[in-house]
């Protein structure tokens, strides 16, 4: 049987500001195995943003179980979460969220750094992923003297170079042009390819939906369409079928 | 690097983030301390002036009088001749020599002197010249003629109100006349029942001290010549006055006097006991400027606050980024104490930097209460018109350490609300 990178089961969640009740999920259920390159669209409104914040551990849910990388967010603490963000979930941002305090190699080794990882292996573990892609030369400079691109590479690689079981990407091309989006997607795709691990984004963009093995619609808060992408996306399709 | 250092580098760079807002909060948070330091030199320079001078126009730092004088002001309470002696022997010894900067025996009477104008009731004191240089103020104080001397024991020395109230100058002629304490004088005459003694004496020095009580009714004689008068048997005294090198070791003097002076009928005071009112003035002096320095840290800490806060508040996004990457409550926390004590030290830096150049103008040049008193000096307190600041080190640690502490635990609050950032309204992305 798969062990599933992401599993949900009977997920539902609802917003409440005074008389007012929102629903952002329905009784959602999902899987998504180790590895997968899987893309959420859909319009505002229809629970994608919830739907990362409640995989990420970032929110709870009203009912239903939420499973990452083996473990019920359900059941666990803030700082259980915490742990688990720290040690098994990476984050790509739409505004790249970079610490503009720091400098590229700072800002890429921060989680690394949290985990207490030496200095040597932090570095060696950096400078590696920053010329796998495309940012060598670029590690004292600080976000603000970065290009949007530069700087959203520096995310992914702040959410690769921990190796995590899953990154979750929130609309990462948004802020930035065509040539750039794609170059991006590339070098995303590259390390899906030669690490395995799992993406999960979240996008209204056309390239990511193109690029994504598999795209999952979302609408009202419930699954609109669940289609597989591509060889790669057929390939996980008939494991997951098979699971 | 640990997170430790970590969070160190993002507190320390994050200040520098906006240099010309944490340079004008820290010039204002320096200035606070700047103005503590200040106000407390101006604060113990002025009382260890008032009180140097307080005790020089009055008992010393240390007087031994006969017991029950404090609370009588009898003429008739003197010093036995053998106690003076016991006294003179005592602090010839070295560790008193060490401590001890005068002493001066002095005989205490009140009496009436006349000129050929006028008449007015006067304390007389009988001194030893050498030594009461060394103990008071008034041999300093002389603004015409001469201080007294042993070779003319017909000289006296009176306050400028008195002469221009018996119209006497230099030179002049006036008669001295108070009742006898005990052996009849060179001249005496009965007055209603009383022996009564008179002496021509011949103004040599007016003085003026700015403190109307002394400069209307203090009078100075030769001992001998006040021995004489009063008929008092030589060597005895109404009190010893002690002139220390340091105000600080009254309280030791006096104990190891009373220590060797067990049995005689005397009392030793320091000059709390002996000037209680100077003493509260002082203690009073002290409350108010602990409220006002109170005030100053108040305005101090409420700045630090309103700067971290405002930091924390504008930095929610941020933190909650932080914390979304797996940073946990007590790291944030860690961050932004961290800022505002990188905050503080650079504040401290200035504030001592300021405020320690400010204390040292005022050490050295004085601050001229002529000044800011245009109106004339408030008399109680100040004697000398040069206020001359004087901050030790104790004071300089004690008000760095509060300010110090005072902005770690302000920062307490920022830090728990920047830990309280809450996932996922913090971000509006994910």
């Amino acid at each position: 049987m798969t062990e599933w990178a992401v599993e949900l089961k009977d997920v539902r969640k609802t917003y409440r500001s005074g008389p007012i009740e929102v629903p952002a999920l329905r009784g959602l259920s999902l899987q998504i195995a180790p590895g997968e390159f899987a893309a959420t669209a859909g319009p505002s409104g229809s629970g994608k943003t919830t739907l990362l914040n409640i995989i990420g551990g970032l929110d709870r849910a009203d009912t239903g179980e939420i499973w990452v990388a083996g473990q019920n967010l359900q059941l666990l603490s803030s700082s259980e979460l915490a742990h688990l963000r720290l040690q098994r979930i990476g984050f790509v941002f739409q505004t790249y969220n970079l610490l503009p305090v720091l400098t590229a190699l700072e800002n890429a080794e921060f989680t690394l750094l949290l985990q207490g990882v030496p200095a040597r292996e932090r570095r060696e573990k950096v400078e590696k992923l920053f010329l796998e892609i495309g940012l060598a030369g670029l590690e004292d400079r600080r976000p603000a003297e970065l290009s949007g691109g530069q700087q959203q590479r520096v995310a992914v690689a702040r959410a690769m170079v921990t190796q995590p079981a899953l990154i979750l990407a929130d609309e990462p091309t948004a802020n930035l042009d065509s040539a750039t989006a794609i170059a991006l997607l590339d070098v995303m795709e590259h390390l899906n390819r030669t690490t395995g691990t799992t993406f999960l984004f979240s996008t209204h963009d056309p390239q990511v939906m193109e690029r994504a093995h598999r795209l999952i619609r979302l609408r009202d808060g419930q699954i609109a369409s669940d289609e597989a992408h591509g060889k790669q996306g057929a390939a996980v399709r008939a494991e997951r079928d098979a699971g | 690097m640990t997170s430790a250092l970590l969070l160190v580098k993002i507190s320390w760079r994050n200040l520098w983030r906006n240099p010309r807002g944490t340079l004008l909060t820290a010039l204002a948070l320096g200035l606070g301390l700047a103005l503590l330091l200040i106000s407390l030199g101006l604060l113990d320079g002025g009382h260890e002036q008032t009180i140097a001078d307080g005790v020089r126009l009055g008992p010393g730092h240390v007087v031994i009088q006969a017991k029950g004088y404090q609370d009588t002001s009898s003429d008739e309470l003197l010093l036995p001749a053998q106690v003076v002696s016991t006294v003179d022997g005592f602090l010839q010894t070295g560790a008193m020599k060490q401590v001890v900067r005068g002493v001066s025996p002095r005989l205490l009477a009140t009496g009436l002197l006349s000129s050929s104008a006028n008449a007015a009731g006067v304390r007389i004191m009988g001194v030893m010249p050498p030594a009461e240089r060394a103990v008071s103020l008034i041999p300093q104080r002389m603004i015409q003629g001469t201080y007294l001397n042993d070779d003319k024991l017909s000289g006296v020395v009176i306050g400028d109100e008195l002469a221009r109230k018996l119209e006497v100058k230099i030179g002049s002629k006036v008669v001295l006349m108070t009742q006898a304490l005990q052996q009849p004088g060179t001249e005496t005459k009965k007055s209603g029942g009383e022996e009564m003694h008179s002496t021509l004496l011949r103004v040599s020095g007016i003085f003026r001290t700015g403190l109307q009580a002394f400069d209307a009714n203090i009078i100075q004689l030769p001992l001998p010549a006040a021995q004489t008068l009063l008929g008092v048997a030589d060597g005895q005294v109404t009190q010893v006055a002690l002139l220390l090198e340091r105000e600080g070791d009254a309280l030791l003097v006096a104990r190891a006097l009373r220590k060797q002076l067990t049995g005689a009928p005397v009392e030793v005071l320091t000059w709390r006991e002996s000037l209680p009112m100077l003493a509260q003035i002082l203690g009073l002096d002290h409350a108010f400027n602990y409220v006002m320095n109170a005030v100053i840290l108040a305005m101090v800490g409420l700045g630090i606050l309103n700067t971290i806060l405002m930091r924390v508040l504008e930095r929610r996004y941020e933190f909650g980024v932080c914390k979304a990457l797996g940073l946990r409550p007590g790291q944030l926390a860690v961050v932004v104490v961290g800022e505002s004590l990188a905050l503080t030290a650079i504040s401290l830096a200035l504030g001592l930097a300021l405020g320690l150049s400010v204390q040292h103008y005022f050490a050295t040049s004085g601050l001229d209460l002529r000044l800011v008193f245009r109106t004339g000096l408030p008399p109680a307190l100040v004697f000398d018109p040069i206020l001359y600041s004087r901050l030790t080190m104790n004071r300089i640690v004690w008000s760095v350490s509060i300010v110090f502490m005072m902005a770690t635990i302000i920062s307490f609050y920022p830090a728990f609300k920047a830990a309280q950032t809450e996932l996922p309204d913090a971000l509006k992305v994910l």
